[in-house]
């Protein structure tokens, strides 16, 4: 009842139409993925049979390629966090610096991102192709035909080769943030800082950097949602193949229900990858945030 | 003036209800994407003259890549989107995933009525009554499948007949790999490329008894020599035979990879001579079916009508007008050529190749599916997984039957 007493009218009237569509095309959702985990059902008929457990056992103990999934999205989350941010940020940096054609270079760094994904591994499957394709016609050109791979079709490289063409897309997001938080750094403390005697690196470790910390803690985030996640890009390059070798949980998922019709087997995996992105997620937001409090 | 007053209300509501009348005599058709223009065209033609007799009725086509369609069909399948007419394959596959789910509707009725069976072959037919509660879908195509080769580089490596027996296609496999012509082409992306390969080799090494048995999952693959043995061929030619890399590519570009003599065969089905026919190949290539398999290897193709339909006499009538004997005969290189699916419909061609086809049709009694069409879906992406690991070297094929048995003893 306080809550009500306090709540601003204008302001919950502000917020209800998104809430509404919030509660509709994102909770709801999201809490019938939970009930439907529980289920037996082939999204085509209305039976719906509870079997407990029965679908969390059947990927945990039974499914040859969950685990696949699980280890592949894995490693292409500590990739994403790791590559696309490093090469956003030295973009930033570079392009935060008076150049020549800053401004159609940020531009260029930015495209991919509002390529549509599906776009992008069309682009770069042709690139990939084995017998026709750039790169392979590249390394012959240049007498390296020893380096020559079958780069979506080779087990071992294929995750490999579609993260290049994921940083390929995805860094110019990193990099529009960086800079964002690289013009916001106060330019008196970087002025006085040189005055102090500190040099180019000093400035940069000592007063920039900690300066970008919020920047840093979105990127991070956002670049651990997004690769938890990673779909588009991996069905259209790959598939998921060859022989599941590029399976990820969220395509997985998707291939459970929507392709082989086991909604519930599709919910749990879905399940699956929303705990432990809230579990990587939450921790890390709930650190960061007292950090940036204790350095208020 | 009340009369005046009523007049107008009547033509109002006539007005209102003119476009519900036309909406309710509206069908929606799914289907894949044609990679045929003339296919195209054919159906627009169909469509149009179509409506031109059924004043009032309007069909909309609606095309979609592979997946694409099974993905939009299950969204629609469970609301009242669903189309009413829906292009699927026949069998227990993927056809019967959705018979088994209730989207289709038992056609007994149309057949009676318009007597399908008098106008269909027999082995077309055959898949319409494998389920229980009836008869669905009607056939649309039927579609044979073996090896084609090319002519020239037959010749080069010293082969002067298509192989007869399995171990003499291995034999002209090895003397193409000694001229240095691999033997195959294929796309390892799309995973049901690969598996045909595998499907035939079941078919040579287990027989159609104990072949039959093992789709059925009523056997032990773990337990059968064949199915082991099998595998162990499979990835014989996967590692000698085959035009490398191959994973990475599709059935297109095994196509184009073909087409430019870099293999010297591709197991593909009847719709090949129409792409050769396209590439003004059709000279270059022969044709043989698999040595060694005592069935035909071929699957059908339906359309079903979706039980969601507000207007299935309708879409029946339409069905009938496109499987009728003029039009089809109007349509018979797009629609099957020598194996179209009506048997009032003769091919007029003289194509080498089509005559391969109407020899090779004549030649086998029985029929043996597509593994993608023989397994339940879940199985079937098993058997992709299976196959490929086996292929791509990171599975050991002697132990290939056992894992697909693991995966079938845990199923639900």
């Amino acid at each position: 009842m306080k809550f009500w007493r306090s709540a601003q009218p204008q302001g919950l009237l502000l917020l209800a139409p998104a809430l509404i569509v919030y509660g509709v095309f994102a909770l709801y959702p999201m809490l019938n993925v939970v009930v439907l985990s529980f289920m037996r059902w082939n999204g085509l008929t209305a039976d719906k049979v509870f079997v407990g457990l029965s679908n969390y056992a059947g990927i945990l103990a039974l499914d040859p390629v969950f685990w696949t999934a699980f280890r592949n999205t894995a490693i292409w989350t500590v990739l994403s966090i790791v590559f696309p941010p490093l090469v956003g940020f030295a973009l930033a940096l570079g392009l935060d610096q008076k150049i020549p054609w800053r401004t159609p270079l940020r531009a260029l760094f930015y495209m991919p991102v509002i390529i549509a994904p599906i776009a992008v591994a069309t682009m770069w499957r042709w690139m990939y192709d084995p017998f026709f394709g750039l790169f392979n016609a590249v390394l012959t050109s240049l007498g390296l035909q020893g380096v020559i791979q079958d780069w979506l079709g080779d087990g071992a490289v294929a995750l490999y080769s579609v993260f290049v063409a994921s940083v390929w897309q995805t860094a110019g997001f990193s990099m529009v943030l960086f800079l964002a938080g690289l013009q916001s750094v106060s330019k008196a403390l970087v002025e006085a800082s040189r005055i102090d005697g500190a040099n180019a690196w000093q400035t940069f470790w000592h007063v920039r950097t900690p300066a970008l910390r919020p920047t840093i803690t979105i990127v991070l985030i956002l670049s651990t949602i997004n690769s938890l996640k990673a779909f588009d890009i991996v069905y259209g390059m790959t598939g998921g193949g060859p022989a599941q070798a590029t399976q990820m949980l969220a395509l997985w998922a998707f291939t459970q229900s929507m392709q082989l019709g086991d909604f519930g087997r599709g919910s749990a995996i879905s399940v699956v990858l929303l705990l432990i992105t809230l579990a990587i997620v939450i921790p890390y937001l709930q650190w960061a945030l007292r950090r940036e409090e204790r350095v208020r | 003036m009340s009369g005046k007053w009523l007049r107008r209300l009547a033509a109002s509501v006539a007005i209102v209800s003119a476009p519900a009348t036309a909406q309710a005599q509206e069908i929606k058709f799914w289907t894949l994407s044609f990679d045929n223009p003339k296919m195209a065209k054919a159906f627009e033609t169909i469509i149009h003259d179509f409506e031109a007799k059924n004043p009032g009725v309007t069909v909309q086509l609606e095309n979609r890549g592979t997946d694409e369609h099974k993905s939009a069909l299950r969204v629609a399948g469970g609301s009242d989107q669903a189309p009413d007419i829906y292009f699927m394959w026949a069998g227990l596959g993927l056809g019967g995933e959705f018979i088994k789910s209730g989207l289709a509707l038992p056609m007994d009725k149309y057949y009676a009525q318009y007597k399908w069976d008098d106008e269909f072959i027999a082995p077309a037919l055959s898949f319409s009554k494998q389920y229980s509660g009836g008869r669905y879908g009607l056939p649309f195509t039927f579609r044979g499948e073996a090896v084609y080769y090319n002519k020239a580089l037959f010749e080069k490596a010293g082969i002067s007949a298509p192989p007869t027996s399995y171990d003499d296609f291995v034999a002209a496999a090895e003397k193409l790999a000694k001229a240095g012509v691999p033997a195959f082409t294929f796309g390892g992306t799309v995973n049901w490329h690969v598996m045909r390969l595998m499907d035939e080799i079941l078919e040579v090494q287990c027989g159609p008894e104990k072949h039959d048995a093992l789709m059925a999952m009523k056997v032990n693959w773990a337990d059968e020599p064949c199915a082991t043995k099998s595998f162990e061929e499979m990835h014989k030619w996967t590692s000698k035979y085959f035009l490398k890399p191959f994973m990475g590519i599709d059935n297109n570009q095994a196509f184009n990879l073909f087409l430019a003599g870099r293999a010297a065969m591709m197991l593909e089905g009847n719709w090949l001579v129409g792409q050769l026919r396209n590439a003004n190949k059709l000279a270059d290539y022969g044709l043989f079916p698999f040595p060694g398999a005592s069935r035909l290897y071929g699957f059908g193709e339906y359309n079903y009508i979706s039980t969601k339909s507000k207007n299935p006499d309708i879409a029946a009538k339409f069905l009938d007008y496109l499987e009728s004997t003029p039009v089809q005969q109007a349509n018979v290189d797009l629609f099957g050529g020598p194996a179209n699916v009506n048997k009032n419909v003769k091919s007029t061609s003289t194509e080498p190749l089509d005559l391969a086809w109407t020899k090779i049709f004549g030649q086998f009694n029985d029929v043996f599916v597509n593994g993608d069409q023989a397994f339940p879906l879940d199985v079937t992406t098993e058997y992709f997984r299976v196959i490929n690991e086996v292929a791509s070297d990171r599975l050991d094929p002697k132990a290939a039957a056992g894992e697909l048995q693991k995966f079938i003893a845990a199923r639900k």
